[in-house]
């Protein structure tokens, strides 16, 4: 028998070659939009690449970036901020998603309206929700002054012009608005739940309580960890909420790291530094994520 | 018919096709100039835009002209056109920019310079107020032309100010007595005294220069370098504090923007208010305005025994460095610069002339009478600083002044902050 022609083995590929042929779409295609995008950030965060002010020129600096980032001052503040928004508005989107889950899981006659209720913040923009809360918290115009002084208070709280109330303010507006995700995920989770091991918990003497802690928080287990990874991914990219209500203020109290890494780029056109946060922010990304997954593999 | 009969003739309506097809094509490309404009947002009035335009293209058979309109806020505008020439997009010819944008834009070399077109700085801008000369020029080339000017006034209630008696206040000292004595005298608790931008928007960085101008010193000298007067900038700001605890200024006013200030004082809530000159037409124009024909404007007051400056602002064009056809560009640029332009912008929309000679056309005196006293207002008034950088000039100001006025830092710490982020950036 002759050896196979290259026309043979393009018409009759080895399994191998079958694979890579059928890989590469997809390789490309990631390659195109991930591996790239990031791999030209990395390069940029070794430049002096100002597009304005500067001397025009590409220029290669090392790590200078790097120890500027280190000892900047707002890099920490935002950094400082990123992570305290992550810590009080993940597990509070976690709480208060898996109320509403649990409520939306009772035998109503008609769902429908309490789904529609757990949709619509979740179909909601973020900036329109940031610019609604911002309206909420007015000091003159807002509701919640307005109620404040209906009750009979007649102090005018400024809402948004004090560090600690403008934070707190804007962690109330991201709870609000994504626990309805985290709401929408448990709920199908808790779904999956058979109803025979609670008639089972029933017929032990277990309390509700007892039921809860026992049955529906293990079996909800892999529901909440998945949850938890885009909700904690998403919180340290927060920007849209914090910008349309506070504009990062006052001051810079209540800047992210999102925030920062816009303003150098998009305002000071200073794009070799601001690549630099972005790196900083991406292997931040990546640690959280890798935490979790690791939690995964070992169940 | 055979085949072999057929084929010359067919040969011959073929390159007579082919001749026609060409022919058609090389004048189509002489008669259709496409121009794409970016005209600002509706503060900007792009529908008198669109109408210069109209006249424009009657005059010029061949051209014609896209508009696009952009965000409300100079810093929405500023933070598309970052992204959109950034990209080298080609697909906008003719920008419209603020009066803060030329230097960076330039810098960046997203703006074509316009000398071959228009001539040289010293001719081309000289029937232009100078503080447009100044800011449209970087180095000794042109990067945009003026469109129409704005600068920050002081508005206050003409009825108001002879009910009690009062005379125009010259100093902040006279203002917050003249209001605090209309305050106490109409006896209601929402009426402000004095309304100011507070919120970090670029209007707050005038909010910063007002009182330190006006105590005579300068922010940056005359190459772009820093030159803050430290304890007059802090006098500046505790003059503010100063008001706010007079009752003068109301206590949330970092969450002041432009827009908040025209619809109290609209609404009768405001005695004096700094504002710019769009807001003359909303306050004399609007149909839900209650203070129509009861509006004064005045030069903005100084410190005790300094002298009265404002912010200037306004709107330039420019022809983008990625425009394909450039030449028509600036010729577009060159008619909505010119004192026709400016005359039209002026009658129809009472938007700022540019050129000081419209200041005292008697037809724009007509349609709009306060152009007599706003004259005076825009020639003396003043640019916020020119850099190549000024977004983080803007940036480090405004947060700041916004902080100050929230209280949540001390005037003496604020003005550290600015010095020491913009001692890097202005040099």
């Amino acid at each position: 028998m002759n050896a196979p022609s290259t026309w043979d083995r393009i018409r009759d590929p080895s399994e191998k070659t079958l694979a890579v042929l059928l890989l590469a779409p997809a390789f490309l295609l990631l390659a195109l939009i991930v591996v790239y995008p990031i791999g030209k950030l990395i390069w940029n965060s070794f430049h002096d690449l100002r597009l304005s002010g500067g001397t025009g020129a590409v220029k290669f600096i090392g790590i200078q970036n790097y120890i500027d980032v280190a000892h900047d001052k707002d890099f920490w503040n935002a950094a400082k901020n990123t992570l305290l928004f992550t810590v009080i508005t993940v597990p509070g989107a976690l709480v208060v998603g898996l109320g509403l889950a649990m409520l939306a899981n009772l035998p109503f006659k008609r769902r429908w309206p309490v789904r529609l209720a757990l949709l619509l913040p979740w179909a909601l923009p973020l900036s329109f929700v940031g610019l609604i809360f911002a309206w909420f918290f007015h000091t003159e115009y807002g509701v919640v002054n307005d109620v404040a002084r209906r009750l009979g208070n007649a102090h005018q709280t400024m809402w948004l012009l004090s560090p600690g109330y403008a934070f707190a303010a804007i962690c109330f507006a991201i709870i609000w608005k994504t626990s309805s995700f985290m709401a929408l995920i448990l709920l199908a989770g808790l779904q999956m739940i058979p109803r025979t091991l609670y008639e089972a918990a029933e017929v032990d003497g277990a309390s509700k309580w007892q039921q809860f802690w026992q049955i529906t928080v293990p079996m909800l287990m892999p529901s909440i960890i998945v949850a938890l990874i885009f909700r904690t991914i998403t919180a340290l990219q927060t920007f849209d909420i914090p910008v349309t209500m506070t504009h990062g203020g006052p001051g810079n109290a209540t800047q992210t790291l999102a925030m920062l890494i816009h303003a150098t780029t998009i305002d000071y056109l200073d794009v070799g530094y601001g690549s630099t946060l972005a790196v900083f922010m991406f292997a931040l990304s990546l640690c959280v994520t890798a935490v979790y997954l690791r939690r995964i593999g070992r169940e | 018919m055979t085949r072999s009969t057929l084929a010359p003739n067919r040969r011959f309506l073929l390159a007579t096709l082919a001749l026609a097809a060409t022919l058609t094509a090389s004048v189509s490309a002489l008669a259709d100039t496409t121009l794409r404009v970016f005209s600002g947002g509706a503060n900007q009035r792009p529908d008198l835009m669109r109408k210069l335009f109209d006249q424009y293209t009657a005059k010029n058979p061949g051209v014609k002209i896209d508009i696009e309109t952009g965000g409300a806020t100079s810093d929405l505008q500023r933070q598309y056109l970052s992204t959109v020439l950034n990209a080298k997009d080609s697909s906008i010819d003719v920008y419209m920019i603020d009066i803060v944008n030329p230097a960076q834009y330039f810098g960046a070399g997203w703006l074509e310079p316009l000398n071959a077109y228009v001539g040289e700085p010293a001719v081309a801008l000289k029937p232009y107020l100078p503080v447009y000369a100044s800011a449209d020029v970087v180095g000794d080339k042109i990067a945009a032309m003026p469109a129409f000017a704005d600068a920050m006034f002081m508005y206050y209630r003409k009825d108001l100010l002879e009910k009690y008696k009062l005379a125009e206040p010259k100093t902040w000292a006279e203002l917050s007595a003249a209001a605090q004595k209309i305050q106490k005298g109409e006896g209601d608790p929402n009426l402000q005294g004095l309304s100011i931008q507070g919120a970090p928007i670029e209007g707050a960085v005038c909010t910063f220069l007002l009182p330190y101008w006006s105590q005579g010193k300068d922010f940056n000298d005359a190459a772009g370098k820093m030159t803050l007067d430290k304890p007059a900038a802090v006098k500046g700001m505790k003059e503010w504090l100063t008001l706010m605890d007079a009752g003068v200024v109301k206590k949330n006013i970092a969450e002041v923007k432009t827009p908040d200030t025209v619809n109290e004082f609209k609404a009768g809530q405001v005695v004096f208010a700094v504002n710019w000159g769009f807001a003359w037409d909303r306050f004399s124009q609007d149909k839900d305005s209650k203070v129509a024909g009861k509006v004064g404007v005045m030069p903005l007051p100084a410190m005790d025994g300094g002298k009265s400056a404002t912010c200037v602002g306004g709107w330039q064009w420019a022809v983008s460095a990625f425009s394909k056809s450039k030449a028509e560009a600036a010729k577009l640029v060159k008619f909505m610069a010119s004192p026709e332009a400016s005359k039209y912008l002026a009658a129809q929309g009472s938007l700022l002339p540019t050129i000081q000679s419209v200041y005292t056309d008697p037809e724009v005196l007509k349609a709009s009478p306060w152009f007599k006293d706003a004259a005076n207002v825009v020639i003396a008034g003043r640019s916020r600083p020119q850099s190549e950088r000024y977004g983080e000039v803007s940036d480090a100001i405004r947060t700041t002044t916004s902080a100050i006025l929230a209280r949540t830092k001390t005037p003496e710490e604020g003005v550290d902050e600015i010095e020491g982020r913009l001692k890097r950036v202005m040099r």
